[in-house]
């Protein structure tokens, strides 16, 4: 039995090929995503296992409300005193690492994404850094930058950068290349050193700390003094040692990239769900068209477990091979990956390729798994062949059982997918557990579909087809008729990737035009200070130049910052009560005015016992708790505010929050005014800029068009897959048809005409995946959105269009093959086969 | 003459192994006779057949129908030729089965982008009696109505010759007879020039003319000009 596995497959090469290929692409993106993210993880904790060897205790302050660096508020220096008064320690040093900084190049261009300025450590134990070229920075305007930075601009010791952070731009000479143990870059980001004071005063944390490193005296156990500072210090920093220091930042990394990991899971996952339909219908069309041959090896005397086995065979093999491959492919997407992040400017560090045996363990599986699970239907149909088929000329395997169970089969998928969707959607336990349901959801509304497709293929086939004229169109619409289940799965595959693109282009274009009303309904300014990427917040002094330029009327700085009330983050927003009335209006913002330290407004919808009168406690980032007391309630249509609103002043002195995320500016003056806003920020603030409310609507649109393309790119994944899927069962019937095509051949259908009749097939296959998946991807956004009050749902049409031609032409790529194949038959060699 | 072949050879395989289907066949097929090929499995009636429809290229020698020397042409020329000059029947009828019966006849005139001649098709079908059927399916057709449909649809395009290769070999004695006496009637009635394969001594004797093959070669029957 083996044996005629292993004969069947080598007789069906192309389609082995094919579907293997279905298995391996979705593998490919799993083992990649692995071995991706694996690499960066041990890169990382050696990087950090080496920064923290020779440190025995390191302070640094409690993140509280949220580990986002940005928000976390630096130590008092007063706590390096009590720490180096501790018993048992010997020395203590304080350090600079922010995150806020711009670096650069002489001639004001911006280097990288983000910008990190780190202080000079006077203990060369402590020090992050080793000197690659140069010296490390001893006095105020000199400053060692990065390997990476170094090399990308060529910048060399003796060179000038500019750094721009909480203090205007200012010009630093380079007297030292460092790199981090060993790595070039750490993430992209460029890496500025400065003297500690310097540091400080321009991150603006003079006369405070990021962190504390400190040696104890030898022979006194690290942990010991760890508790003794825990004590001392409070809850409001952290005490580590050396060791626990490193495993938290690298944990840190791997929390971060988590989120990167499960988001590239879960497009593998889409793309093993296109593969299975497409290893499903293979191996439906092989086993129909097989029949005979399964007739023949029952009459000889297998026995249905022996059938059973020998498709299941072909199966478990094909996903083993299917899995190879796509571990292979994976470690060359692992690097490519790396290659694109570095590409658009995150160098991540690698010290050298990371392939765990949990990456080959889950993929084998994964791609095993999902090809019998997809195998089980047609070989359970395999079984089903009775003796007799061999005898009969033409046997077609029975599918009267699988039509009779399908349609109430699709209706309970449907609304079993509607039900778990609502309850993810609208359900308020984990949010991860909320993702799960919704996706399942999906995926069984997916199933649902597909099953219940075949009984749509004939009308909308005809309608596809209609357009197409001649013979060649009449003949590719029936034989996209003939077999309506095949077609149907086929589509399938499709409808799934055009679905989610559908999907994803209705919520960008949602949130554009949220954006759009928010921006051109809610502001009142002429011009909005943001930073150059968007969302990063920016130095307050901005706004401070912004109201000194002529023609600048008012403005008014907004932050955006978290806390924490009971177990439960919250979103908040600061601003500036006198002016912020003015510059926005949404509902009920007017009473902002009334704003003062230690009170709140906060949403209509936040949390229904915050009454106006009623009492908020707020853990804030700096570990104290804040108590605020509602003034009052908003209803912001513009969903600029998050849900608690306090004043500027208080955000910066209880919550660490002194940098704007945005400024709101009335002016006058137009144009010229704007160039001399933005003339200003150029010279002080180059991270900044300025924007009218147009170009602040473009600028955030095309941050939403950035993610969606990466989104796009993802799914580019699924839909090649089920192009595959086109591929294959194309070929597979044209196997099927090789007497008919030799007739058509025979009685004058020209090569020409055969390759547009197969053309004509793909395209009605792949429009028939589009016009479902554009479909069921609006359904599936107007599900989405329903639990989102005040999103407001647009639908593009341009868009839903355009993906159908592009469903078009993509079936007229995947025609190519199997056009070619048909068209190239030997007329005689056709007429005599069987 | 519509049909020539001279001195055509085809051979298959190389030395040893080389079987020669075809080993110096002269034939020369006059407009408006009915033909027929007979003689032992294997010598050679289906290879002449092939290579003189311009299904086959011969390994060596000439063929010309109506004129055209079939040889010469390339791929798309040879399939022109074939829709417009050339009528087939199948021993398999190898009809189109997502077509009806009238869309099978009319399949070569709707191949060449034509619109049929109504009243000679309206003649047609009335000739092979098939006006009740014609919205049907071949599957729910019987044999011989299947190859009636065959000869239609080789008869559609008003070819210059027809070529059937054992066109009665899958039908009972009843369809046979009447799938024979179309073929006559087309060559009476209308013309037409008919080259027919078949092992049935009964059928043939409904030909002009029969020829015999043995080993490749013509033994008996219509070599050169007669
Ligand atoms: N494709 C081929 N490859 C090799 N040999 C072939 C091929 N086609 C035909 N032959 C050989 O050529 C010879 C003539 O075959 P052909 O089919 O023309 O015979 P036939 O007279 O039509 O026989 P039958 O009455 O059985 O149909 C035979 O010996 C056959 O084996
Ligand atoms: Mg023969």
């Amino acid at each position: 039995m083996t044996r005629v596995v292993l004969r069947g497959l080598l007789a069906r090469r192309l389609r082995l090929g094919l579907t293997a290929f279905a298995v391996a692409l979705g593998v490919t993106l799993v083992a990649g995503t692995y071995v991706f993210t694996d690499t960066i993880n041990a890169s990382f904790d050696t990087i950090f296992t080496k920064a923290y060897e020779k440190t025995d205790v390191v302070v640094s302050p409690g993140d509280a409300v949220n580990g986002q660096d940005d928000n976390r508020a630096p130590m008092p220096a007063s706590v390096l005193d009590q720490v180096r008064s501790t018993g048992g320690i010997t020395n203590a040093e304080g350090g600079i690492f922010d995150f806020g900084a711009t670096v650069l190049t002489p001639k004001g261009k911006k280097i990288g994404q983000g910008g990190i300025v780190a202080s000079r450590r006077d203990n060369q134990r402590y020090e992050l850094f080793d000197v690659a070229e140069g010296k490390l920075p001893s006095t105020a305007g000199q400053v060692a930058i990065d390997k990476a930075t170094a090399d990308r601009k060529h910048l060399k010791v003796g060179d000038q950068v500019l750094i721009a952070a909480q203090t205007p731009k200012q010009a630093f000479r380079i007297v030292g290349i460092i790199r981090i143990q060993g790595v070039d870059s750490l993430g992209g980001s460029p890496v500025a050193m400065l003297t500690l004071p310097e540091a400080q005063r321009i991150t603006g944390k003079v006369g405070k700390l990021d962190e504390i490193d400190a040696t104890v005296r030898k022979g006194t156990d690290p942990q010991t003094v760890k508790r003794e500072l825990t004590a001392k210090l409070g809850p409001s920093v952290h005490v580590r040692t050396g060791k626990e220091e490193a495993a938290s930042q690298s944990k840190d990394i791997r929390d971060n990239l988590g989120f990167l990991q499960t988001a590239l899971l879960a497009f593998a996952g889409i793309s093993l769900f296109v593969g299975a339909f497409i290893i499903f219908n293979t191996f439906s069309i092989t086993v129909a068209q097989r029949a005979r041959e399964f007739g023949l090896l029952r009459t000889l005397g297998a026995s249905r477990a022996q059938v059973l086995r020998s498709v299941l065979g072909e199966g478990l093999f094909l996903g083993f091979a299917g899995a190879v491959i796509g571990i292979a492919l994976g470690i060359g997407l692992a690097a490519g990956l790396r290659a694109l992040f570095k590409a658009i400017g995150f160098e991540l560090p690698s010290n050298g390729t990371v392939i765990a045996s949990r990456t080959i363990i889950v993929s084998i599986v994964v791609g095993v798994v999902v090809t019998m699970l997809a195998t089980l239907a047609p070989a359970i149909r395999a079984t089903r062949v009775p003796p007799v088929a061999a005898l009969r000329e033409g046997f077609v395997a029975s599918t009267g059982r699988r039509s009779r169970l399908a349609f109430p089969a699709s209706i309970v998928m449907l609304l079993g997918g509607l039900v778990l969707m609502a309850l993810g959607l609208f359900g308020t336990g984990s949010s991860n557990r909320d993702l799960t349901l919704v996706g399942v959801g999906a995926g069984l509304m997916f199933l649902g579909t597909a099953l219940v497709s075949p009984r749509l293929v004939p009308p909308i086939a005809g309608l596809i087809g209609a357009p197409m004229r001649g013979i060649t169109g009449r003949l590719a619409r029936e034989n996209a008729m003939r077999q309506p289940g095949r077609t149907a799965a086929t589509a399938a595959a499709l409808m799934v990737g055009v679905a989610l693109v559908a999907f994803a282009s209705i919520f960008a274009a949602s949130a554009r035009k949220t954006i759009h009303d928010y921006v051109s309904n809610g502001s009142h300014a002429q011009f909005i200070v943001q930073n150059t990427d968007g969302f990063s917040s920016f130095s307050p002094l901005a706004a401070k130049r912004v109201a000194q330029v002529p023609g600048v009327t008012k403005v008014s700085p907004i932050r955006f910052f978290q806390g924490e009330v009971g177990k439960n983050k919250v979103g908040m927003t600061s601003v500036d009560p006198a002016t912020f009335p003015d510059l926005y209006r949404g509902g009920g913002t007017g009473q902002l005015r009334t704003l003062q330290p230690g009170s709140a407004y906060v949403s209509k919808g936040y949390r229904d016992d915050h009454h106006p009168g009623a009492v908020v406690r707020v853990k804030t980032a700096t570990g104290q708790t804040v108590p605020l007391r509602v003034a009052g309630t908003y209803n912001d249509k513009g969903h600029l505010l998050s849900d608690v609103t306090i004043a500027n002043t208080q955000a910066a002195t209880d919550f660490a929050a002194g940098k704007d995320n945005y400024v709101f500016v009335a002016g006058t003056g137009g144009k010229a005014t704007q160039n001399a806003i933005k003339a200003t920020l150029k010279s002080d603030f180059p991270q900044t800029e300025a924007l009218t409310n147009q170009e602040f609507i473009d600028d955030q649109a095309g941050q939403i068009d950035q993610v969606l393309a990466l989104i796009y790119a993802l799914l580019a994944l699924a839909i090649i897959v089920s192009l595959f899927g086109i591929v294959n069962t194309l070929v597979l019937s044209i196997t099927e048809r090789t007497r008919e095509l030799g007739m058509l051949r025979a009685i004058g259908t020209s090569r020409r005409q055969v390759r547009k009749m197969i053309r004509y097939e793909a395209i009605i296959t792949a429009m028939l995946g589009g016009i479902l998946g554009a479909v069921l991807g609006v359904v599936l956004a107007l599900l989405v959105s329903q639990p989102l009050d005040d999103f407001k749902l647009a639908i593009p049409f341009g868009s839903l269009i355009a993906l159908l031609i592009l469903s078009a032409v993509a079936g007229v790529f995947a025609a190519v093959l199997p056009a070619r194949r048909a068209s190239k038959l030997d007329v005689l060699e056709a007429l005599a086969y069987e | 003459m519509i049909v020539t072949g001279s001195d055509l050879r085809r051979t298959y395989g190389t030395g040893e192994a080389a079987v020669h289907a075809l080993d110096g066949v002269d034939v020369n097929i006059q407009q408006g006779r009915f033909i027929a090929v007979m003689g032992p499995s294997g010598s050679g009636k289906s290879t002449l057949m092939h290579v003189l429809a311009g299904l086959d290229r011969p390994t060596s020698g000439t063929v010309a129908i109506d004129g055209t020397e079939v040889t010469r042409l390339d791929d798309k020329a040879l399939t022109e030729l074939r829709r417009d000059k050339v009528g087939f029947i199948f021993q398999a009828f190898n009809l189109l089965p997502i077509l009806t019966a009238e869309e099978n006849i009319l399949l070569p005139l709707s191949l060449a982008g034509r619109s049929p001649d109504r009243e000679w098709v309206d003649r047609l079908i009335d000739t092979v009696d098939l006006r009740d059927r014609l919205t049907h399916r071949p599957s729910e057709l019987s044999g011989g109505q299947q190859q009636r449909v065959a000869v239609a649809r080789a008869l559609a395009s008003r070819p210059a010759v027809i070529f059937a290769d054992e066109p009665t070999g899958n039908l009972d004695s009843s369809s046979s007879r009447e799938v024979l006496e179309l073929l006559r009637k087309a060559v009476d009635e209308f013309g037409q020039t008919v080259v027919m394969v078949t092992h049935d001594h009964d059928a043939a004797k409904i030909a002009d003319e029969i020829i015999e093959m043995a080993d490749g070669k013509i033994v008996n029957g219509h070599g050169p000009a007669a």
